[in-house]
């Protein structure tokens, strides 16, 4: 009688265990630098739409984020992140703070929360953006916090990566490291080819949905 | 004493000063050397040995897509050396499809240290550690160390306790690969590893994974499938993000798991492959891009789902409800105008109302789970067996068994005509149910827009679809000069109802069948026996009228005996069969006849050899693809084609759940079977043929590509 397993073999539970299946999460690659970058459209903390196609003519930079991630605690305990963020709002560079953890997960914060790490953290960044269900993320196949990526005037995917050359979590090692993006967003301005427009991107792992039990 | 005191003066010194064992929130660290007295300048053995939190993991020395390698930080005396870690074979972590290469529980360290020539006295090892361990969460700690070792003309070994830790360490470490390995690069310049690993047994290896020991050259979250062959090891990879060109070497760490006469080995070797540019693998066998398949709008979708809908009146598995409708339409010609208005219309709303249900039932599933798939409902045994049953109902009430809406249910015959409109409605749900196997040309490509959609997009796209199975009957009932060209009423009606019990009764021992595929021979008995206590209490309830004491006795007795056929669900278990199929057993529904069963590996295997693959995604229940097979595939003309041009054939049988195939369908933006792929020889992508093949259509794919040869 051990047999006797009810519930599983309910119409919907037989379909959602057949669900289960592992779902590829994303496209196993990310997108190619050169290329148009993803398209994506998300609302900020303070309710206003931000798409992608909306801000051609201006480059872009956007930053996942996950405040209670130590990654990214060293770049704004360091204030290195929003240092870097008022230097590009000061060369009219857009600077979208992602905020991609799934509800329930680590660093998935409210409009309000959003707006209160923002002002407590003295952040400048143009907007955050709420992304509850990782869909800006999984489209630029961001694996940690912070994942930095340029987008050019023409909508191209110029850089992606890490914020700086040094993976630790110590801030002791910011100055001693390339900052990438700085360093890529000067060049992007300069008309050049962007020299690093690949490197690996360090700091915890995005917080995607779960999905699976 | 003297003794005593040191003691003494350890215990109390020992928290102010660095030490052995370092104990953070997550993980346990001691250093731990393998010799208890050092010989100068002959080098020995220490190891970090880390002891996780359950669930919890560090990192290998390639982190994969995130995370961070452990990093020990020296201070030895003057002329003393510290080696790089040697590092255990790593395991794979999914973290929501991030790949993570690193530790779980316990591992050990290895850091080869050389202490100087000219040593005397105790030699002092300090070491500042720091790692990331991670579970949903990460946290960066750190640990400094400090080890004093007394030294002496020669070694003295560690404590046995010790020394069995650090064998066990060793154990744990790849060993150099015995064979060679190279790579190529493909035209788009992803690599493949090959290891001529001669002489393995195929069938003995599994789980081949292959660790890169930089992040760069190879992207880790690609799903590796290795083939395994006499010849060696083949595993394509896709190219990392790193900017640079490939290197000429590229290293790394194979883990295989070996199939012994003591059980499985995992076994873990390091190797280095040699760029070779002769070797140029064909691309790798991507699913990407596939020629045929659909990109849609939300409005191709719903336009694709009407039509789909209409065409699904013509597949097979709507035959057995049209059978019913024919029945209905034909005893309501002649009646009034609006009668058959009403009809028609309550037949669309059931039909709508179940396609609204199961677009529900589809959000609900997605919401909590995240993936759905059409016919889903039909690989669980249970709603096999429950249709059955609603076909022999169907059947027995079409033989003029029992009345619906009058006797049964005890309801006035006054009622009876809004018992119509009832019946209409209940024969539009069922004209639902039963059409879930078969996908028509069309809807395949609307369904699965529908499925991946936000939830309005989902509901509208199987609302179209529901309007266009039921349109014609809508239209029939509509328009007067339709009806006109209907026959006239008479006894042949009733023949006509009696004789459409038929195609009922063997819809019926169809889902029987379909049931045994899922659950084996016992399903049939527990089927069987439900219908005939089904039989049984519908003869109980006809018996006599009234509402005498005996009414209640037979009501009771009849109500009983429904209650054992529906606890026969209960006995069905879909573990045997769905674990044969997983572990490749025979499902006799499909039939791998001339058939090599599909996995990933084996078509990248045979894609990547050049030759042409079609492979036939199939169920059971889906009758569009017995179809198919039956006039397209197994007919003497095509098999005798496919065996000239040398078709590698894959079948992938999803009549019980198979997340593998399920996995393919959602990458080639499908939701269900049938689902036809077709490889050119040397092409690095499939092409999809339409849901409803023909013979010709089979032999002219095959006579183009044996033209392309000639």
């Amino acid at each position: 009688m051990s047999k006797l397993n009810v519930p599983r073999r309910s119409l919907m539970i037989g379909g959602a265990a057949l669900a289960l299946a592992p779902a590829a999460a994303f496209a196993t690659s990310s997108p190619d630098i050169g290329k148009p970058a993803p398209q994506f459209s998300a609302v900020d903390s303070n309710g206003k739409t931000w798409s992608l196609a909306d801000l051609k003519g201006k480059v872009v930079v956007l930053e996942t984020t996950n405040h209670d991630c130590p990654y990214v605690g060293k770049h704004y305990t360091s204030n290195n992140m929003q240092d870097q963020q008022r230097e590009a709002a000061a060369k009219g560079v857009v600077w979208l703070t992602v905020a991609s953890s799934a509800k329930g997960e680590q660093g998935h914060v409210t409009a309000q929360q959003a707006n209160e790490l923002t002002r407590s953290r003295n952040a400048a960044p143009a907007a955050v953006l709420l992304d509850p269900e990782s869909k800006v993320a999984r489209a630029y196949g961001a694996t940690v916090t912070p994942h930095m990526y340029i987008i050019d005037a023409n909508g191209i995917l110029v850089y992606k990566g890490g914020i700086d050359s040094i993976p630790s979590s110590n801030v002791a090692d910011i100055p001693k490291a390339t900052q990438y993006v700085r360093v890529a967003l000067g060049q992007v301005q300069a008309g050049q080819q962007v020299a690093d427009s690949s490197t690996r991107a360090y700091g915890c792992t995005l917080k995607y949905p779960k999905t699976s039990t | 004493m003297a003794r005593f005191l040191a003691f003494l003066f350890v215990l109390l010194a020992g928290p102010a000063f660095a030490q052995t064992v370092v104990q953070t929130d997550n993980v346990r660290s001691e250093l731990v050397s393998e010799v208890a007295t050092v010989k100068p300048g002959e080098p020995f053995w220490v190891g970090l040995r880390q002891t996780l939190r359950p669930k919890w993991h560090t990192y290998w020395k390639n982190p994969g897509e995130s995370g961070l390698p452990t990093e020990i930080a020296w201070k030895l005396p003057e002329g003393a050396k510290a080696d790089p870690i040697v590092w255990p074979a790593p395991i794979r972590f999914d973290i929501g499809g991030v790949i993570n290469y690193g530790f779980k529980d316990e591992s050990v360290l290895l850091v080869r240290i050389t202490p100087p020539a000219g040593l005397t006295g105790p030699f002092t090892l300090a070491a500042e550690a720091n790692w990331l361990v991670c579970e949903d969460v990460c946290i960066p700690e750190e640990g400094k160390f400090e080890l004093v070792l007394p030294s002496g003309a020669a070694t003295t070994p560690a404590p046995p306790a010790t020394l069995a830790l650090f064998e066990q360490a060793r154990r744990a470490v790849p060993i150099a690969s015995p064979w060679p390995a190279r790579y190529g690069l493909s035209k788009a310049g992803d690599p493949t590893l090959l290891v001529e690993a001669k002489g393995l047994k195929p069938d003995a290896i599994s789980d081949v994974y292959f660790f890169p020991a930089e992040w760069g050259p190879v992207a880790t979250m690609a799903k590796q499938s290795a083939t395994v062959t006499a010849e060696g090891i083949r595993i394509p990879l896709k190219k990392g993000d790193a900017k640079a060109a490939m290197p000429a070497e590229l290293a790394g760490t194979l883990v295989l798991t070996e199939k012994t006469a003591d059980g499985s080995v995992k076994q873990a070797f390091d190797l280095s492959a040699k760029l070779d540019p002769a070797f140029v693998p064909a691309a790798a066998a991507s699913l990407a891009n596939a020629v045929g398949a659909e990109q849609l709008s939300l409005l191709q979708a719903l336009a694709f789902a009407l039509l789909g809908g209409l065409i699904l009146n013509l597949m097979p598995c709507v035959f057995p409800v049209l059978a019913m409708k024919a029945a209905a339409f034909a005893r309501l010609a002649g009646h009034e105008r609006s009668e058959m208005r009403r009809d028609g219309l309550a037949y669309t709303a059931g039909v709508l109302v179940a396609f609204a249900a199961m677009a529900g039932v589809v959000i609900a599933i997605r919401s909590t789970v995240g993936d759905v798939s059409w016919g889903f409902q039909f690989q669980s045994p249970v709603f096999s067996l429950l249709i059955a049953y609603l076909f022999f109902v169907v059947g027995l009430n079409l033989s003029g068994v029992f009345e619906v809406g009058s006797r049964l249910a005890g309801v006035g015959q006054g009622l009876a005509s809004r018992g119509g409109t009832t019946g209409a409605f209940f024969t539009g749900v069922l004209a639902v149910i039963v059409a879930t196997p078969c996908t028509a040309p069309f809807m395949a490509a609307a369904l699965g827009f529908a499925l991946s959609q936000p939830a309005p997009a989902t509901v509208a796209v199987l609302l179209a679809m529901g309007l266009g199975l039921a349109l014609p009957y809508l239209a029939l009932s509509m328009t007067p000069a339709l009806q006109r060209l209907m026959p006239r009423p008479g006894p042949w009606m009733d023949r006509l109802r009696q004789f459409l019990a038929f195609p009922m009764y063997a819809s019926a021992v169809w889902m029987i069948w379909v049931l045994t595929q899922q659950t084996g021979a016992d399903g049939v008995l527990y089927a069987l026996g439900g219908m005939i206590l089904i039989a049984f209490a519908i003869w109980l309830l006809r018996l006599g009228n009234g509402a005498s004491a005996g009414t209640w006795v037979r009501r009771g007795l009849a109500a009983g005996a429904v209650l054992l056929a529906f606890a026969a669900t209960l006995k069905l278990d879909d573990s045997p069969a769905t674990a044969a199929s997983a572990s490749g057993g025979p499902n006799a529904g499909v039939s791998f006849d001339g058939w090599e069963r599909f996995s990933r590996a084996r078509m990248a295997e045979a894609v990547a050899a050049g030759k042409p693959v079609f492979v036939d995604f199939t169920a059971a229940w889906c009758i569009t693809c017995l179809v198919n097979e039956r006039v397209a595939l197994e007919t003497p003309a095509t098999r005798k084609a496919f065996e000239q041009a040398g078709v590698v054939k894959l079948k992938g049988d999803w009549t019980n759940r198979d997340s593998e195939i399920t996995g393919v369908l959602k990458e080639l933006g499908r939701a269900g079977v049938p689902l036809y792929l077709f490889w050119a020889p040397g092409a690095d992508r499939p092409k999809i043929l339409p849901q409803v093949l023909t013979e010709s259509l089979i032999l002219s794919e095959l006579s183009s590509i044996q033209q392309a040869k000639r």
